[in-house]
């Protein structure tokens, strides 16, 4: 009984401490064939600069559709459009912020 | 030239030639300098252009890599290097992602470049591997085609230079010619009239002097010394033109003067002319002074500096001449030379005041005896005050 008990918190500690990213992105995409860091080097390849790529990125977050999507039309046949964000504006932000951190290209290149 | 013409350029004339050499020189320089820069850049231009297939070539290669790296980020994050060239990646805000550049002065808006002994070379890829907008290449410039082109530009702006300069020269040759003309018309006139003047002026003096005055009346021989008076002027004039004009023939000779005799002699000759103007001769003269030139050139400068004090003398005033062992004076209590005017004293048919006759000639004789014997001539004077001449030695 204890040992489940001690589970369980540990469990629900790990989420609740979990970042906004960790919680509403790596969450999903985990389940995903694609992973997480193939759309950032897509966004990169067509946005360049951090400024475009956080910008596009939250514009596609709040209002997804077949326009604004930089994943082929293959890849939007089979998967379709995703579901628009329930983030609010700062929880948003912080998400995509940590995103940029973890795939950025700079400080990493040797 | 003009010296044939017993025409010297005097100061400003000289300046002003200068001043259009200077000037010419440095518009010469000015468009030397503004082609030369124009055939730099062509000639660096062509360089770069040639210098691109090879860049562009490069580009290719590293952009090649760098895609490579793009897909394969997760496993390598190695940057592209090649030993042939140097290269450095910007994302689409000009934020430096990598560089491997000797020179980091990027300009953006430029396709090829150099910049610190480096070629730059600037690809915009269509797509944007590791975020990267603008790629640069940099290969050193061996700097070959910079010697060779300023090589170039320096045989070419000499020659252009000193052909510049020769027609600068006839051009100058050119401007001068209407003065030229003038002044050699002047000098013609001036010989021609003197000419003509010598034959009436002896019979004048000479019938002057010969007249008996003691058996004349007053009347008669106040008008006589009219006719004196005028005579001794116009015989002043004839002297100076014909010392103008034969100067370079007349040859000088020089002997131990007694200046006091001279002095003394000439300001009798005048004495005639000043009283026509009530004027007062006070004469200080040390004796016994000596001074070794030519008889006639040294009358010539009294005359001309007495002539002065006359003619620009205000009535009932008074000319004073002092000699002493080391120079004489001449003081007058005149109209005064301003000081601009005193500047171009000497300078030859320059006349300060139309009232008075003359043709402008008188101190530049001065001038050119004094020249000859070494004679210093100091000029002190104030307007409607009077002017003092000290010829020393």
């Amino acid at each position: 009984m204890v040992k489940k008990l001690l589970i369980a918190v540990i469990i629900f500690n790990t989420y609740s401490f979990a970042s906004s990213y960790e919680k509403n992105c790596v969450a999903c995409h985990n389940n995903m064939i694609v992973s997480i860091d193939k759309f950032f080097y897509r966004y990169l390849l067509k946005y360049s600069s951090e400024k475009n790529v956080k910008s596009s990125l939250a514009e596609y977050l709040k209002n997804p559709n077949k326009d604004n999507t930089i994943m082929p039309n293959a890849f939007i046949k089979r998967y379709g459009i995703k579901e628009k964000t329930t983030l609010n504006d700062d929880e948003l932000i912080e998400a995509i912020n940590e995103y940029w951190d973890i795939y950025k290209v700079f400080g990493k290149l040797q | 030239m003009l010296k044939d013409l017993d025409i010297d350029l005097t100061k400003s004339e000289t300046r002003t030639l200068l001043g259009f050499i200077a000037l010419y020189s440095i518009l010469i320089i000015v468009i030397l300098s503004i082609s030369s820069f124009v055939y730099f850049n062509s000639q660096k231009d062509l360089m770069l252009q040639k210098k691109r297939q090879v860049l562009q070539e490069y580009a290719n290669d590293f952009m090649f890599r760098l895609k490579d790296l793009h897909v394969n980020f997760d496993k390598y994050q190695f940057y592209p290097r090649d030993e042939k060239f140097n290269s450095a990646i910007f994302d689409s805000d000009k934020t430096l992602i990598f560089s491997t550049l000797n020179s980091q002065n990027i300009e953006f808006d430029e396709v090829a470049y150099t910049s610190n002994n480096q070629i730059h070379f600037i690809n915009q890829p269509e797509s944007y591997y590791l975020g990267a907008k603008y790629i640069v290449i940099e290969i050193p410039d061996d700097g070959i085609w910079k010697s060779a082109v300023l090589k170039e530009i320096g045989i070419y702006s000499f020659f252009m230079f000193i052909f510049m300069v020769i027609v600068g020269y006839f051009m100058s040759k050119l401007f001068i010619k209407p003065m030229k003309d003038s002044l050699h018309l002047l000098d013609r006139f001036i010989k021609d009239t003197t000419h003509e003047l010598n034959t009436p002026i002896s019979a004048i003096m000479q019938n002057i002097e010969m007249i008996d005055k003691d058996n004349l009346d007053d009347k008669t021989i106040k008008k006589i010394n009219r006719i004196e008076i005028g005579a001794k002027t116009i015989s002043n004039i004839y002297e100076d033109l014909t010392f103008l004009t034969l100067k370079n023939k007349l040859i000088s000779q020089n002997e131990n003067l007694n200046l006091t005799h001279i002095i003394s002699q000439r300001a009798e000759y005048f004495k005639s002319l000043a009283n026509s103007k009530k004027l007062s001769i006070n004469l200080d003269l040390q004796e016994e002074v000596y001074l070794k030139c030519d008889n006639k050139k040294i009358s010539k400068l009294i005359d001309n500096l007495l002539s002065n004090a006359i003619k620009y003398n205000k009535v009932n005033g008074s000319i004073k001449i002092s000699l002493k062992s080391n120079y004489f004076e001449v003081i007058d209590t005149g109209i005064g030379i301003s000081k601009e005017n005193q500047e171009n004293l000497f300078k030859r048919y320059t006349r300060f005041n139309t009232s008075a006759g003359g043709f402008g000639i008188g101190l530049n004789i001065v001038s050119l005896i004094a020249k000859e014997y070494n004679l210093k001539i100091d000029v002190s004077s104030e307007l409607n005050k009077g002017t003092r001449f000290k010829v020393s030695w």
